[in-house]
């Protein structure tokens, strides 16, 4: 029998295809670290099955690479003995092979699952319920990729620029992490795909480009390309490679190609501009999120991606300029990756981390910086080192966006459940509640009205997951995340009589009807006790009136339903044609 | 003097799914002015075969008698302009040829150069600007060919797509009809001298048409410019015209058909033979996503011609005729996007006293913007005097979702609100042999 290692390497492009070494010359190749599996055809594993179906051409191309042979694992693009990954030889050879697209968007989808188990200490399902996500590399002849939860897979489509030569998708590193968060996203919190406010499928969109953009910088060598420098970094007792002090200056960092999405397809769809998106270039305004322009998702989402996105340009050029500098105003290049990995990494997880401490609907950005903190306060209790949560913090606040008002304590975390003494333990059992969703439910019930649980909805408790921590003895303990949401189909009466939503919304009758969100997170102690309670209720009127009000005046009040294949992928259409 | 106008009479021609207007003014010294708004169709009515193209060409005629003195075309739409296609002399659009229209009068996308006074976005070239809208709209008829070549192919698409009739339709109207628009640019005469009759008129434009149409004015309240559009928008939609620029490239690979170009040869030329599977030969495991796929990409082509469809609907050009003391609208298929810029300019208030609203759009919902249907106060109910004319010329069945889909043309409640708001005369409410409904409207 084969023993597996728990990790394989396989070769993948890096960032995206418009990231060249040098500015012009080959693009960056890495071989990045994925779980190891015995693969079948497609690349075909335990959570991902490429299918290489396009249906333009009505064809599909067969996958005939070997990814393990009789002794161990198989990287059936690694350069050949002569080669390197900078050869531009090699790299023609391999872009001109469908499989190798295939195996690029099998390596990038599972390492940005890895992320977020890895995040989050636990498995993480797709929201279909089915283990393989679908990904199809050349699904059509057009400019757009997405995620179809209907379909349960990623589309990857292609197109022509101006010389003929094609543009995948699928090859930047960018925009299949993007839309892998998408599919891990809906996985953690399925009803965020349902009409909310402004924010929450913004936020879709938004943390999407945080993971595509963060994650790449845990590959050392793309982050030194994309700094201008050559991917090849010093090995151990190698000479050391410096890097210029105003090769790094926050604004050098912020022009970087690190900090975009999409730069070859920016460049081919004929605009001549940059990256798809830039957005750590968004100017912090707190008045940014009125703007019109902002209620587009994409454009709205844009605006996390900034405020996250300028507190890590501070973070890392805050780390650089603690490093010591050289004769001639020089840094030690690795240190200064070393540190923007560092940097990234925190801000990746506490971005991951955070979703646990979102309630489960109608997410709106002042909830997701609660939950970020919150998320970081839990893991790392003090804050004066690097300042990660002050930082996120005030950045997020220059663009407008506060915990929210009144539910937060002073360093803008949610608050511990406080009225402790009104819940019931007795009837329920502490083991059992930790992974059972009926119990969990029973409990909830019990307790509904210290919880303020409505009993006028339909409600489930749609996950009971583990998070495992490390106190500050270095033990590690577990806690437990139940995930509970609320619908009901309320007409106006109901409204008025039950929500005090009086008056009604403009245009509301009593004979309107709506269908509205609540639920919430409990996080149980390692004790069984509730710790948080984050929740958006569903009696909550004022809230609920404000959703109505926006969906009416976008015209999503009576939003046909089951229609997720377009959901995201007209979302990205839009972008080229509002 | 100059001859005053006594009364205004329309034919609204039965032409099946499709719009084709003859307005009639009659004139105090017994002599009449003739304007054919729009001449197109998307389908005739099955039930009827007298019904011809080259019949109401021939009727038209016959009611001007032998000359015409203005046409206009709204937009490019084939239901709007096929009933102006040439065929070696026998078409329908020959017909009307030879009545010899005095002026054409086309949205100010159809010039072949930027019109005068038309001004582009803010900072731009105006000449560079102008020709990258004609490329684009260019662009949107070379889609919507690609798309109806591809239907037409031998498993092109799935057959058993539901919405492919839907595709197809909106594909067709969409297509270029080359004769016709040639036919447009060249009936009012093809010398140097003649280029002044041919009128490409944007919002607010000045049209002084007093020499052929005394007593009557025409107020141009659509397309907006190019400026106009960026001054209700408040960052121009950039990327939409780049998407259409680069839109034939994006969509027109077709591995089986036609001659092999880069585009169109096989994404992986060097792979072998045996390294692909056709559609109908797929191993078990690929066929259930490969299903999903072919449906995704169908569902984003309707998606793609749906918005170029209401590109071109807004190209429309909205004319409002006053002659009398009565107002006749006639805005072609605008869409929101086109009203906004005149409802909010000076203008708006022409609408106040609207005696007869053309409905836009063959009655689809988002033709008949509220805030514009709001403003004719000449709505009410039947015994109001003087009350709102509406006259809609469509087909129902033929276009749009199924019956109570909120794309169903004509959709029902909004045919329900103009019956209950002013008298609707309805082509599709024409009796078998009957060729049109006629209105007259007393201009003394």
């Amino acid at each position: 029998m084969t023993i597996l290692p728990p990790v394989r390497k396989l070769t993948v492009v890096a960032k995206d295809p418009g990231l060249r070494i040098g500015g012009g010359g080959p693009m960056v190749f890495a071989q990045v670290d994925v779980p190891a599996e015995i693969l079948a055809p497609g690349p075909t594993g335990y959570r991902i099955k490429v299918v290489d179906y396009n249906a333009t051409e009505r064809r599909a191309y067969a996958d005939r690479k070997r990814y393990q042979d009789q002794s161990e694992l198989l990287d059936p693009f690694a350069p050949a003995a002569g080669e390197a990954l900078d050869d531009p030889a090699y790299q023609a050879r391999v872009l001109a092979d469908p499989n190798f697209h295939s195996q690029n968007c099998y390596a990038i989808a599972m390492r940005t699952l890895g992320l977020f188990e890895r995040a989050l200490g636990r498995r993480v399902s797709w929201s279909s319920g089915g283990h393989q996500l679908h990904i199809a590399p050349h699904a059509f002849a057009l400019a757009n990729a997405f995620y179809s939860e209907a379909d349960r897979a990623l589309m990857f489509g292609y197109f022509f620029d101006s010389d003929d030569k094609p543009i995948f998708t699928a090859l930047s590193h960018d925009i299949v992490a993007h839309e892998t968060t998408h599919a891990v996203l809906d996985g953690l919190r399925s009803r965020y795909t349902e009409p909310s406010g402004p924010d929450q499928s913004a936020f879709h969109e938004g943390l999407a480009d945080i993971v595509a953009i963060l994650s790449i910088f845990s590959l050392r060598e793309v982050v030194a390309a994309g700094l201008g420098k050559s991917p090849r970094l010093p090995g151990p007792g190698e000479p050391m490679m410096l890097i210029a002090e105003d090769e790094v200056t926050a604004d050098a960092i912020r022009d970087s190609i690190l900090l975009g999405i999409g730069a070859e397809i920016g460049l081919a769809d004929g605009a001549g501009r940059g990256a798809l998106r830039q957005s750590v270039q968004i100017k912090p305004d707190r008045e940014i999120l009125d703007r019109p322009d902002m209620a587009e998702p994409h454009n709205r989402g844009e605006v996390i991606v900034a405020a996250t996105m300028h507190a890590f340009v501070e973070l890392w050029s805050g780390r650089i300029a603690q490093l010591g500098t050289f004769e001639g105003g020089t840094y030690n290049l690795a240190s200064v990756v070393d540190e923007g990995v560092k940097a990234a990494s925190q801000l990746l997880q506490m971005a991951i981390r955070a979703i646990d401490y979102c309630p489960p609907t109608d997410v709106d950005f002042g909830q997701f910086l609660a939950a970020m903190l919150t998320a970081d306060r839990e893991l790392v209790p003090d804050d004066s080192r690097f300042a990660y949560r002050a930082t996120v913090k005030a950045s997020f606040d220059a663009f407008g966006i506060v915990p929210p008002a009144g539910q937060c304590d002073s360093e803008g975390c949610w608050p511990r459940f406080d009225r402790t003494d009104q819940l019931t333990y007795s009837r329920s059992n502490a083991e059992v509640l930790t992974r059972d969703v009926d119990e969990c439910f029973r409990f909830l019930w019990e307790n509904r009205e210290a919880l303020r649980i409505s009993e006028r909805g339909y409600s489930e408790v749609v996950s009971v997951d583990p998070s495992l921590r490390v106190d500050p003895d270095g033990i590690p303990f577990r806690e437990t995340i139940c995930q509970y949401i609320q619908m009901a189909h309320f007409f106006g009466a109901e409204l008025k009589g039950l929500l005090n939503i009086d008056p009604l919304p403009e245009g509301f009758t009593t004979r309107t009807s709506a269908d509205l969100f609540g639920g919430g997170v409990v996080i149980f102690d390692q004790y069984g006790r509730v710790k948080y309670h984050i929740a958006n209720c569903l009696d909550d009127g004022p809230r609920q009136r404000r959703r109505l009000e926006y969906l009416r005046d976008t015209g999503q009040l009576r939003g046909r339903r089951n229609d997720a294949r377009s959901r995201f992928a007209n979302l990205h259409l839009a972008r080229m044609e509002d | 003097m100059a001859p005053k106008p006594v009364t205004a009479t329309i034919f609204a021609y039965q032409v099946g799914f499709g719009d084709c207007f003859l307005l009639r003014f009659d004139y105090d010294d017994d002599s009449a002015r003739h304007i054919l708004i729009d001449f197109g169709t998307m389908g005739l009515p099955k039930d009827d075969p007298t019904v011809t193209m080259k019949r109401v060409a021939e009727d038209i005629a016959e009611k001007c008698n032998g000359e015409l003195d203005i046409v206009v075309a709204t937009h490019r739409h084939a239901d709007h302009i096929s009933g102006f296609e040439t065929k070696d002399g026998e078409g329908s659009g020959d017909i009307i040829r030879k009545l010899k229209p005095k002026r054409v009068i086309q949205p100010w996308t159809e010039a072949p150069d930027a019109p005068e006074k038309w001004e582009g976005p803010e900072g731009t070239d105006p000449a560079k600007a102008f020709a990258a809208r004609r490329q684009s709209l260019e662009g949107m008829n070379a889609v919507a060919e690609a798309v109806v070549a591809r239907l037409d192919r031998d498993g092109g698409f799935d057959s058993k797509w539901p919405l492919a009739p839907r595709l197809r339709f909106i594909g067709e109207d969409n297509i270029k009809n080359k004769s016709a628009v040639k036919n447009l640019m060249t009936m009012a005469g093809e010398t140097d001298a003649d280029k002044a009759n041919y009128l490409y008129v944007f919002h607010g434009c000045d049209l002084d048409l007093e020499a052929i149409l005394p007593g009557v004015k025409i107020h141009v309240l659509g397309p907006p410019t190019l400026r106009q559009t960026q001054t209700i928008k408040k960052q121009t939609p950039k990327s939409a015209e780049e998407f259409w620029l680069r839109a034939e490239a994006m969509l027109a690979l077709d591995a089986d058909g036609g001659p092999a170009t880069a585009r169109n040869s096989m994404l992986f030329p060097g792979i072998g033979p045996d390294d692909s599977f056709r559609k109908s030969r797929l191993p078990a495991e690929m066929r259930w996503v490969a299903e999903r796929v072919d449906e995704a990409e169908a569902e984003q082509m309707l998606g793609i011609v749906t918005q170029l469809d209401k590109a071109m609907n807004n190209t429309s050009v909205i004319l409002l005729f006053e002659a009398g003391g009565k107002k006749l609208l006639f805005p072609g298929d605008a869409q929101l996007e086109n009203w906004m810029y005149a409802l909010q300019s000076q203008m708006a208030k022409l609408l106040d006293d609207v005696d007869l609203y053309k409905v836009g759009h063959h009655g689809s919902l988002n033709a008949t913007p509220k805030s514009m249907w709001n403003r004719f106060a000449k709505r009410g109910e039947p015994d109001k005097g003087d009350r709102l004319t509406s006259l809609m010329s469509t087909m129902a069945g033929k276009h749009g979702g199924k019956h109570g889909s909120p794309t169903e043309v004509p959709r029902r409640p909004l045919v329900d609100e103009l019956k209950a708001e002013s008298n609707l005369v309805n082509t599709q409410d024409l009796a078998k042999g009957v060729p049109f409904q006629k209105l007259v409207f007393n201009l003394r």
